[in-house]
């Protein structure tokens, strides 16, 4: 008998994404601006719901489909925070850019359901059908921006783009089931352990390749990152926000598991291909940032050499290096949202998102200048910000296992990304502003983004009770390897 | 006819459909290239499960729902590609240039 009650935080997130669309049919124009506050409360509701019956489960359901335990938890919880987040950080954006400010909620709260499915999916089937369920409701939000020649174009280049990269990762599923016999990674592991997996079947090779790069465009890894900059571009801010973490912890949540459960015996045959394309991803991110003049390109390009850092951790394949993705992953996150808000806050007042747009912004605002320096200084990793804690540990768990050379050149890179962002804070508190008017912002979005420094420095400075919470999820994942 | 055929018959439907997808110029045309590379996964998934006796009849499970989401796809895809038509006049990919690197 399957326990339904396992499956309680996804039953209220969607019953809360419909009664979110719901309630926009019903009210009145003017009483629209509650939307958010229903969604958020609605989101801190299913959290608690999460918290209180699932905290420190390990079960299955259905059979093995979707697994409850440790890890499944930790992303839960994170992508709910995160979701509130990218709500709180949406409501003043979507008062004055979207058109239809519920299905816009509603579409959100979905992909959080999306999210969490994906990183509690025990099998190839489910987990590609979550990813599609994300990636539809992206799509739509990328395209949901109002005026928009670019919004439209973004959505345009995602949809046809994406619906390739998932056809090719479907292709690898179907080899892989066809050739293992199975389609759950726990039983995958033990077939691939009972052959003799010197001698692997081309086919199922070809079955790992193609999930590999479907998955690699879901996080922009380099050969399948064209359409990032565009889409990152062309989207809603707080979207683009939303895709730069969210979609990204979820396609690792997956690969973390599906890596780990599924194809741990064959790790020597796939681990070349993600070591090359770690080291591609991270120098030509940071290279071609250098070049970008408008600030939601340049953080895409940014974004794309995390995922390298990220991918790193892959390769490593142990619990540590695991502990080091997902700190590195809540890490970024905070950092990213905190960074997007100041670039929202300026665009609802000035309407500028290009770098030249920032000059004398410490003289205009320096909270928002004070901020974004923050938020920029911790993508770079520098001491006491989010980004030096996360990286730091990420790193070291890397070069634990002798990968030196590739941890030699992510610093390196690191250090090529200290560059711009440094242009971004040279331009705000050195250059001259042609326009000297003192930006006043709501107290709203104020408090929204000193929450978000203030846990920018949290996780920087005090990280150790969040890495005993993430211990216990990859201990969890690597209980299921016999 | 063996399970290899099905299978050379699959990754030949796919290559046509990629192919398709980089050579096309129209947006639909390519969204309809993208369906051939679906319906390859389709007949691999039917022939493997048909031809291997431990498989049971997952595959012909796992194809319903890529029919499905495939349908899902196309209903959002055309939707997007009006929106575009309506702003541009046109669904030539080519002429889609606001934004480059």
């Amino acid at each position: 008998m399957t326990n339904f009650w396992l499956f309680i935080p996804e039953f209220t997130i969607t019953a809360l994404a419909f009664g979110v669309i719901g309630a926009d049919l019903f009210l009145a124009r003017e009483n629209k601006k509650y939307l958010p506050w229903i969604s958020s409360i609605g989101l801190i509701v299913v959290l608690g719901i999460a918290l209180n019956y699932l905290l420190g489960k390990q079960e299955n359901l259905y059979g093995g489909l979707f697994l409850i335990d440790d890890f499944s938890m930790f992303f839960k919880v994170f992508f709910l925070i995160l979701g509130l987040l990218v709500v709180l950080i949406s409501s003043e954006y979507v008062k004055n850019h979207i058109k239809h400010p519920g299905e816009y909620y509603g579409i959100l709260i979905f992909s959080i359901l999306a999210m969490m499915l994906m990183a509690a999916s025990g099998e190839l089937l489910t987990a590609y059908i979550s990813l599609e369920l994300l990636s539809f409701c992206l799509y739509v939000l990328v395209a949901s921006g109002r005026y928009g020649e670019k919004s439209t174009e973004a959505g345009v280049k995602y949809i046809l783009l994406g619906a390739v990269a998932s056809a090719f990762m479907l292709y690898g599923i179907s080899q892989i089931y066809g050739l293992v016999g199975t389609t759950k990674f726990a039983d995958m592991n033990l077939v691939l352990v009972a052959e003799n997996s010197s001698a692997l079947d081309l086919g199922l090779i070809m079955g790992i390749v193609f999930i590999i790069g479907g998955l690699a465009f879901k996080i922009a890894a380099v050969p399948f990152h064209m359409w990032a900059p565009d889409v990152y571009e062309g989207a809603p801010t707080p979207i683009t926000a939303y895709l730069a973490v969210g979609s990204k912890a979820a396609a690792f949540a997956l690969i973390l598991r599906m890596m780990s459960s599924g194809f741990i015996s064959i790790m020597e045959d796939w681990q070349m291909v993600i070591i090359v394309i770690a080291a591609l991803t991270m120098t030509l991110g940071n290279l071609v940032a250098l070049a970008q003049n408008n600030i939601k390109r340049l953080l895409a390009y940014s974004s794309i050499g995390h995922v390298g850092y990220l991918l790193m951790g892959v390769v490593a394949m142990t619990p540590l290096a695991f502990d080091g993705i997902m700190l590195h992953l809540v890490g970024y996150g905070v950092t990213n949202l905190a960074c997007f808000m100041c670039i929202i806050m300026l665009y609802n007042s000035t309407g500028r998102d290009d770098v030249a747009g920032y000059a004398g912004l410490a003289d205009r605002s320096p909270f928002l200048a004070m901020s974004m320096a923050v938020a920029l200084f911790s993508l770079a990793g520098l001491p006491f910000f989010a980004g030096f804690t996360t990286k730091f540990y990420l790193f070291t768990a890397v070069a634990n296992e002798g990968l030196i050379w590739l941890v030699g050149l992510a610093i390196l890179n690191s250090l090529i990304s200290l560059y711009y962002y440094l242009m971004v804070i040279k331009s705000m508190y050195i250059d001259p502003s042609e326009d000297t008017t003192v930006l006043v912002f709501s107290r709203y979005s104020l408090s929204v983004l000193g929450i978000l420094v203030v846990f920018i420095f949290l996780v920087g400075v005090y990280p150790g009770p969040l890495v005993e919470l993430i211990q216990e999820a990859s201990q969890s994942l690597f209980s299921y390897i016999p | 006819m063996s399970l290899v055929h099905f299978q050379i018959l699959s990754a030949a439907l796919f290559s046509i459909g990629l192919y398709g997808v980089l050579a096309r110029r129209s947006a639909v045309l390519i969204l309809l290239s993208i369906e051939l590379m679906l319906n390859a996964v389709n007949i691999n998934l039917i022939a493997f499960s048909a031809y291997t006796e431990s498989l049971a009849s997952t595959g012909q499970v796992i194809a319903i729902f890529v029919i499905t989401v495939a349908a899902a796809e196309v209903g959002l895809a055309l939707a997007i590609i009006i929106n575009l038509f309506r702003s541009k006049g046109s669904v030539d990919i080519d002429k889609i240039d606001v934004m480059r690197w």
